[in-house]
């Protein structure tokens, strides 16, 4: 399996490089206190230094902060907001959409009407309501992002336990007395796995697009560097001074493209009869 | 014609029930907001005392119980009234009659650019699957898509805007431009293009790259190989047989997006200084302006159920073999 | 043709300068001979006013508009010094219990119906003690107002309130009409959504969300007044915008936080545009971190001193501000009455801090932290979180770690008027009068719960209380600096906040816009003297 898995992976070229480029955020994530020790936040260089001055690489921002320091130190923010509440999200979603799959009828009905409600209601309108009302911090960034990200990875899911339920497996399963919850996490579960994983890896790329939408709106950690903020905070000096927006806007843009790129890569390597087909 | 009318008819209760819930929710989750209205106005005064403050929930009528108040919340949205705006002294759906047209002319643009161009790109990229072209469409969509939409406005401002000057950089029309019929349009046109091209630019990634996909998992299937061997010409196998199966999902998802396009449009309201619904519904979260917030979101709502409505009947008529169920 | 064009332009530019330093003595005159008639103005206004009823919502956007459509009594010039505005003319009786106007005699509310004592007395008496709280304040002290006839009005107070001449600006105390209010619901009056006044020009419609236009009031009972045709005010939510717009010379005025001060030396650079900080003498306002002194360690007043020591408020006026403003000395803004130079100073000395902080006992624990606190910046724009988190930055290094505690406007004033919070930053006006806009947020007698911009600090001190309550009532001028000068020694030793700055804002004038600030209220004036040059 892990073979054929890096095998068919390793055939998506876009996959590597997005592999590479994502395997670089997270050691900078990682790193971060070795390559830029200080705290972002000081105000290490003169304000408005340009991208390749003496003492800041990718220029400093319009308090003298290290562009590149607060770059590599957002990059925590980003991964951990986004993984996190891709984790939340995948909770809420896998839970309500394999009920929902598994027992059918007015369970599901029930729980695809809970659904539709969220997919009824603008998620990102959903998403600032709820930060603003309960103040941005990390914790609340997050549940916001999960709370508007769960429903298609539910639908996912259902859609997935609904086709295996009726697999001779499952129905071995059922007739050999295994309970219903071991049923779903042993033999359904796994089985739905690839389409989920997949999806996941996007979430977290739109999860991290969300985190900087908010801050670039204001509704940002104002305890933590993250990217979103950085675009945020010098989205008003844009013209004097495009590098303060300019890195961390293509600090995101690599990620999400990253994420996307090994999101294409996953589906091609665990979906291999569906290879190449796009997200929905 | 009956399985139509029993169909939007199962669809409008499920829908009441709906749009039930959805008020009663955020009737609770705007409540849950520390502070309210009065305070929000006392403190942007400058000065207030203790009687203003009174004076201001006693007119908005915030001092009375929770349950009551949503009671009468429910009671006015059911005779069709969304109540009255705090801050603003006017009837919410003056509000929203006011600035829904600017939103819907944006996003009815950028909804129209985006699946026309994505849906081309998309089929073109499929045509020619593996080879450059193939790969720069792909290319574009993904960075499209996985740029922040108001990161690509202020680039675009920056552009066209600031050091091209060929287009107007914020705002809805020239105001005090004084411009009649025809002349008004094309000063509104040009201010439309760059938040219309920033908003559509994103959803163009989506439905190209759906499109795509669809159109690759179309193109394999039996009936395809049959039209081929009848020897029919590709390009009348590819808009025939295949769009016509392929745009199924697109479909699917351009319904649910259609919501979502007003949810994005806070962003570009805001690049942009565009006097629509989202930049209404940001300013009422932060004003604490209850009902106007509610109000907008039983709009949107609303809209969103419609299109999706909407959608399923389209979904029926592109392919006859599904019918409305 | 060019050549005339060019004396008309060196012409108009030295009326320019000699009316700029006319305006402070006699008000704008000189400039009228070059005036030229007619025009569009646009001003930007931001964010958009809830209602342009000035006697039901003074906040600055509402004064912005409603200042050109409603008038006070006086007016006020950079020395706020009164002029003439409804009032002709008027006098203080020497026991300082007595305060005559006379009336204009030809103006009329924009509905026709003339203005008369009636108004003034209505406007004071009835409508503004229910409904604005600063004027409820003010007229508190108000014996009686009475009318001897229709163009007279006479206002005997309890007590000598040497501020109480202060009272008369038009935001503070708007003339509303009597005859459209008079008996009804001021709040629910149908006619709020079309403002009545007596000011140069009438409201004639608002776009919700995009533009109000104003037109020129053509029976303003100043002769040939105003120049204007009509204004235009355009509501810009993005700063960013807003800085192109007066760029394009799409708008010509930009006030208060319009402009982010790091766009100011760039825009102060352009050739059509003009700066100026001047014309907010009045509200004359001062930044502060507020601190929560009922609780520990902020209780300490050595704490307090170790935060202003730690804070390089230079810094935060150079980099943060971007040079505007004066970093303050204490409470008062020395552009108020009654300032006090002579008072102790806290240069930036975190040694100093350190020091003080050895002395509470406060001594550094693990990663140098001796104390923490929780700073709740004020919602107020990108500014005031740039400066929230220098002053993290700043506080960490003297071994007070700050944690930031973000939310909108609404969730700011519930905590901090509920007393539940540690630190803010917040500014407050000071409205020409230590007494009126002072004192509120020190006494003991204004610690109210629920109330903003009340004494929300907590902060108790009977010895100042005593000065500020004397002061009040005092009508020997001498006396009252002496009292104001030893509250203000007090104060500064006490330190209940840490004073920031001495705010300025940025006022953008294009250069074909004259007479656009002549007074102590900037752009919230009536703009009865502005005129513009006909764009080319």
């Amino acid at each position: 399996m892990s073979r054929d898995f890096w095998k068919a992976f390793a055939r998506n070229r876009g996959a590597v490089v997005g592999l590479a480029i994502l395997a670089l955020v997270v050691l900078a994530a990682v790193f971060a206190n070795l390559i830029y020790p200080q705290s972002p936040w000081d105000m290490a260089a003169m304000p408005f230094q340009p991208p390749l001055s003496d003492d800041a690489l990718l220029g400093s921002d319009t308090l003298g902060r290290d562009i590149a320091a607060g770059i590599v130190h957002g990059a925590r923010v980003s991964l951990l907001i986004g993984l996190s509440s891709t984790a939340v999200a995948l909770l809420i979603g896998v839970t309500l959409g394999a009920i929902a799959g598994y027992h059918g009828g007015v369970v599901d009905d029930a729980i695809m009407r809970f659904t539709e409600l969220f997919q009824t209601i603008p998620n990102f309108v959903l998403a600032v309501v709820l930060v603003a009302i309960f103040t941005p911090s990390i914790a609340n960034i997050t549940i916001a992002i999960a709370v508007v990200s769960w429903p298609p990875l539910a639908r996912l899911a259902r859609g997935e336990f609904m086709a295996l339920r009726s697999r001779e497996f499952v129905q071995a399963a059922i007739t050999t007395g295994q309970g219903t919850g071991t049923i779903i996490l042993r033999q359904i579960l796994p089985n739905s796995l690839s389409p989920i994983i997949v999806s996941a890896s996007l979430t977290v790329a739109t999860a991290i697009l969300l985190e900087s939408s908010l801050s670039f709106l204001g509704l940002g950690d104002p305890n933590v560097m993250s990217w979103g903020y950085m675009i945020g905070a010098a989205r008003t000096v844009i013209r004097q001074a495009w590098w303060m927006s300019f890195f961390p806007g293509i600090a995101i843009l690599l990620t999400v493209l990253a994420l996307n790129l090994v999101g294409e890569g996953l589906n091609d390597a665990l979906n291999p009869k569906l290879a190449r087909k796009g997200r929905a | 014609m009956a399985a139509i009318a029993s169909f939007l008819g199962r669809r409008l209760i499920k829908s009441v029930f709906i749009l039930f819930a959805i008020v009663v929710i955020n009737f609770m989750l705007v409540r849950a907001a520390p502070g309210d209205p009065a305070m929000v106005m006392a403190g942007e005064a400058g000065a207030a005392d203790q009687q203003y403050v009174e004076q201001l929930r006693e007119q908005f009528g915030l001092n009375r119980p929770i349950h009551e108040q949503l009671g009468i919340y429910l009671a006015d949205v059911a005779t069709g009234d969304l109540g009255y705006s705090y801050r603003q002294q006017r009837p919410v759906w003056d509000l929203i009659g006011e600035r829904l047209p600017p939103t819907l002319v944006l996003t009815g643009f950028a909804f129209v650019l985006a699946l026309t161009a994505g849906v081309l790109l998309g089929t073109l990229a499929a045509m020619r699957a593996g080879t450059w072209s193939d790969s720069a469409i792909t290319v574009l969509a993904l960075l499209s898509y996985a740029t922040p939409i108001y990161w690509v406005g202020l680039m675009l401002i920056l552009l066209f805007s600031v050091q091209l000057g060929w287009l107007p950089a914020f705002g809805y029309e020239t105001v005090g431009g004084g411009y009649e019929g025809w002349d008004r349009v094309t000063d509104i046109g040009a201010h439309l293009i760059l938040p219309v091209v920033t908003l559509g630019l994103f959803y163009m990634a989506v439905y190209a790259r759906l499109t795509r996909a669809s159109i690759l998992e179309v193109r394999d299937m039996d009936f395809v190989k049959t039209a081929r061997a009848k020897g029919l010409t590709e390009a009348r196998i590819v808009f025939r047989h295949v769009l016509r199966n392929a745009i199924l999902p697109v479909i699917t998802f351009a319904g649910i997006q259609a919501g979502h396009l007003i949810g994005g449009s806070i962003l570009i309201e805001t690049v942009f200084a565009w006097p629509g619904i989202g930049r209404l519904a940001f300013d009422a979260v932060l004003q604490r302006d209850y009902q106007v917030l509610l109000g907008i979101f039983f709009v949107t709502s609303v809209m969103v159920i419609v299109f999706n409505i909407v959608t399923d009947l389209v979904y029926s008529l592109v392919d006859p073999r599904i019918e409305v169920a | 043709m060019s050549n005339r064009l060019a004396n008309l332009k060196r012409l108009a530019t030295s009326g320019i300068v000699a009316s700029g330093l006319l305006a402070a003595l006699a008000g704008p005159g000189l400039a009228q001979e070059q005036v030229q008639k007619g025009g569009t103005l646009s001003v930007i206004v931001q964010p958009e006013p809830p209602i342009l009823v000035l006697g039901l919502n003074q906040q600055g956007p509402t004064q912005t508009v409603a200042g050109k459509i409603y008038e006070g009594l006086l007016r006020y010039d950079h020395d706020l010094q009164p002029m003439p505005g409804l009032a002709e003319s008027w006098d203080v009786s020497a026991d300082g219990l007595s305060y005559g106007f006379k009336l204009r005699r030809n103006a009329q509310w924009h509905d026709g119906t003339p203005f008369t004592a009636k108004d003034v007395v209505f406007s004071a008496t009835k409508f503004l003690p229910e409904v604005h709280p600063r004027a409820r304040a003010n007229f508190s002290h108000v014996e009686s107002v009475e009318a001897p006839d229709d163009y007279t009005v006479v206002f005997k107070l309890k007590q000598p309130f040497p501020a109480f001449i202060k009272a008369f600006e038009v935001s503070t105390a708007p003339i509303m009409p009597a005859h459209i209010y008079e008996g009804t619901d001021y709040k629910q009056n149908p006619k709020n959504a079309t403002p009545i006044g007596t000011g140069p020009f009438k409201f004639d419609k608002w776009v919700k969300g995009s533009n109000i236009h104003l037109v020129r009031n053509d029976k303003y009972y100043l002769e040939g007044k105003p120049y204007l045709d009509d204004i235009y005010f355009r509501v810009i939510p993005d700063a960013a915008s807003r800085a192109l717009a007066l760029e394009t010379g799409e708008v010509d005025i930009s006030q208060y936080n319009d402009v982010e001060p790091f766009d100011v030396q760039r825009l102060k650079a352009l050739p059509h545009l003009t700066m100026t900080t001047k014309g907010y003498e009045f509200v004359a306002p001062l930044s502060w971190i507020e601190l929560n002194t009922r609780e520990a360690p902020l209780n300490d007043k050595r704490f307090r001193q170790a935060l202003m020591y730690g804070l390089d408020r230079q810094f935060i006026r150079d980099r943060i501000w971007f040079g505007l403003g004066r970093v303050a000395t204490g409470p008062v803004n020395s552009v108020t009455p009654n300032y006090e130079a002579d008072v102790a100073k806290y240069a930036y000395d975190p040694d100093k801090a350190k020091a003080l902080l050895d002395e509470m006992g406060l001594k550094p624990g693990s990663g140098g932290t001796r104390a923490e606190i929780t700073l709740t910046p004020m919602p107020y724009g990108e500014t005031w979180a740039r400066a929230a988190e220098y002053i993290k930055q700043s506080w960490s290094k003297i071994g007070v770690k700050v944690n930031l505690a973000s939310t909108d406007v609404a969730g700011w004033v519930q905590k901090v008027s509920n007393w539940d919070y540690q630190a803010t930053n917040n500014f407050v006006y000071q409205y020409g009068d230590p007494s009126l806009g002072v004192a509120r947020t020190y006494t003991t007698e204004n610690i109210r719960k629920g109330v903003m911009f009340s004494n929300t600090m907590g902060y108790s001190n009977p010895e100042l209380d005593a000065l500020f309550a004397k002061a009040a009532v005092e009508n020997d001028p001498a006396k009252r600096a002496g009292q104001l000068g030893q509250a203000q020694k007090i104060l500064v030793d006490d330190v209940p906040v840490i004073w920031l700055l001495e705010m300025e804002f940025p006022t953008f004038v294009n250069k074909r816009v004259h007479n656009a600030v002549t007074t102590a209220i900037g752009t919230s004036e009536n703009f009865a003297d502005v005129w513009v040059e006909k764009k080319k």
